[in-house]
This record gives structure tokens, C-alpha cells and sequence, in this order.
């Protein structure tokens, strides 16, 4: 399957971004959009799935500084 | 090399549909085109001559309103087309694309090539027709989605 997912940033004032991934975008996933990196905060289906492509939208938020250390901590713990 | 092309075609909503045949006829009129970050792949109010499809890397669509004021409108990474309007309607530009990731890479397709491809095999034609104004319809989802809202 092809995600085509339409990332749309929470406040409306950095442009979202449209990409296929590989797999399916997980709340709590980073993703580059632009120069700037996002975490995912949820997923809805936009229409029906048509053969090997699912359509998307993803509401994403920037990642702070604090969101990067507290992901490294956690990984380190995990 | 076209084994290539089409392996990643295959994996390209735009192409979605056609047959291992189909495929390979489009192989033969796509141009792999690298760009490095910030270089242009077209101009706003350019004539288009080509559209393009993201194989790695992103690109920034950047509108320039009536009193000049630049914005980025959407980033495009892989598997989107750009460009594509010119194919449809060979009107002008609505806005210049630039490459956003260092060695970002494109597939483009030349209108002339297109054309001639899609009047020699009619059925060519009717899923890539189909399959741009379904992108174009997810693009305007993409744009007028309110999170708010969901």
C-alpha cells in the first residue's frame, strides 16, 4: 500500500506538504516538511482507498527542543 | 534504465492504472532532472512546457501575489506532480517551484511528447487525464482542509 498523505500544520501559518509514504503515518512520527521538522498528531482517511493507494490527512505540529531531547531520553529508556 | 523508471512510476498515483506496456511508452518521454537546494525547476508566469514528478527530495510551490508578496503554498515530496497544469490547459506558470532538499530528483515529461503519446494510444490519455484531476482534486482537499474542523 501508498500513503498519500496531505500534512497539514496545526495554526495554519507554515504550509503543509502533500508526499506517498511507505508506511502509514503514525501519531507521535516526525516528518520533514520543508526544512522544518513536524510530529504527526493524528491521522484521518480524506476518501476511499483506490487499488494500491490510501489517501490521507495528517494534522502535525513543529517539534520543540524539548520534544526532540524528551524523544532521545525515551528511546534511550526503551 | 527505464526498468528503473517505471519500477518508481508504478508507485506514482499518476500513473496509476496503466499496464506494464503503458509504462514502459511513458518511460521513453520522461527526463530524469537533478536540482540542488534553492534551484528553480520553473519560474511563475513562464510558459510550461513540462510537468514534473517528485522521485527523491522535495520541492517549495512559491506564489507571488498582485502586490508582489512571495509565499510558500504547499512543499511536494515523493511520487507528487508538479507542474501539471501545463499539460492540461498550456497556460502560463501560477507559481515557481524550487528544489527544497540538495540533489532533489524529477521525473519531467514535455507537453509535446505527452500529447503525441497520449493521440497514439487514446487509453493513455484517459487514465493520465483521469488520474491528474483526481491529484488536482486531492490538492484542493489538501488546501482547504480546516484541522479544526475534523
Amino acid at each position: 500500500m501508498i500513503y498519500k498523505v496531505s500534512y497539514v500544520v496545526q495554526g495554519g501559518e507554515y504550509p503543509g506538504g502533500i508526499k506517498n509514504e511507505e508506511v502509514y503515518p503514525q501519531p507521535g512520527a516526525h516528518v520533514k516538511i520543508g526544512p522544518m521538522t513536524f510530529e504527526i498528531v493524528e491521522v484521518h482517511e480524506i476518501i476511499p482507498p483506490r487499488d494500491d493507494f490510501q489517501f490521507l490527512h495528517a494534522t502535525v505540529k513543529p517539534v520543540t527542543e524539548d520534544d526532540r531531547k524528551s524523544k532521545k531520553k525515551s528511546q534511550k529508556v526503551t | 534504465m527505464d526498468a528503473i523508471k517505471v519500477k518508481v512510476m508504478r508507485r506514482v498515483e499518476l500513473f496509476r492504472g496503466l499496464t506494464e506496456q503503458q509504462l514502459h511508452s511513458l518511460a521513453e518521454i520522461c527526463y530524469e532532472e537533478h536540482f540542488h537546494t534553492g534551484a528553480a525547476l520553473f519560474e511563475q508566469n513562464e510558459v510550461g512546457d513540462k510537468m514534473y514528478i517528485v522521485r527523491d527530495g522535495q520541492v517549495e510551490v512559491r506564489v507571488r501575489d498582485q502586490d508582489g508578496t512571495s509565499y510558500a503554498a504547499v512543499y511536494l515530496g515523493a511520487g507528487q506532480v508538479v507542474g501539471e497544469m501545463a499539460l492540461v490547459d498550456a497556460g502560463r506558470r501560477s507559481a515557481t517551484v524550487v528544489a527544497v532538499d540538495d540533489d532533489t530528483v524529477v521525473y519531467s515529461i514535455p507537453h509535446h511528447d505527452f500529447t503525441q503519446l497520449c493521440q497514439s494510444d487514446n487509453a493513455i490519455g484517459y487514465v493520465m487525464m483521469r488520474n491528474l484531476a483526481q491529484d488536482l482534486s486531492f490538492k484542493l482537499r489538501h488546501r482547504d482542509f480546516d484541522p479544526s474542523e475534523s
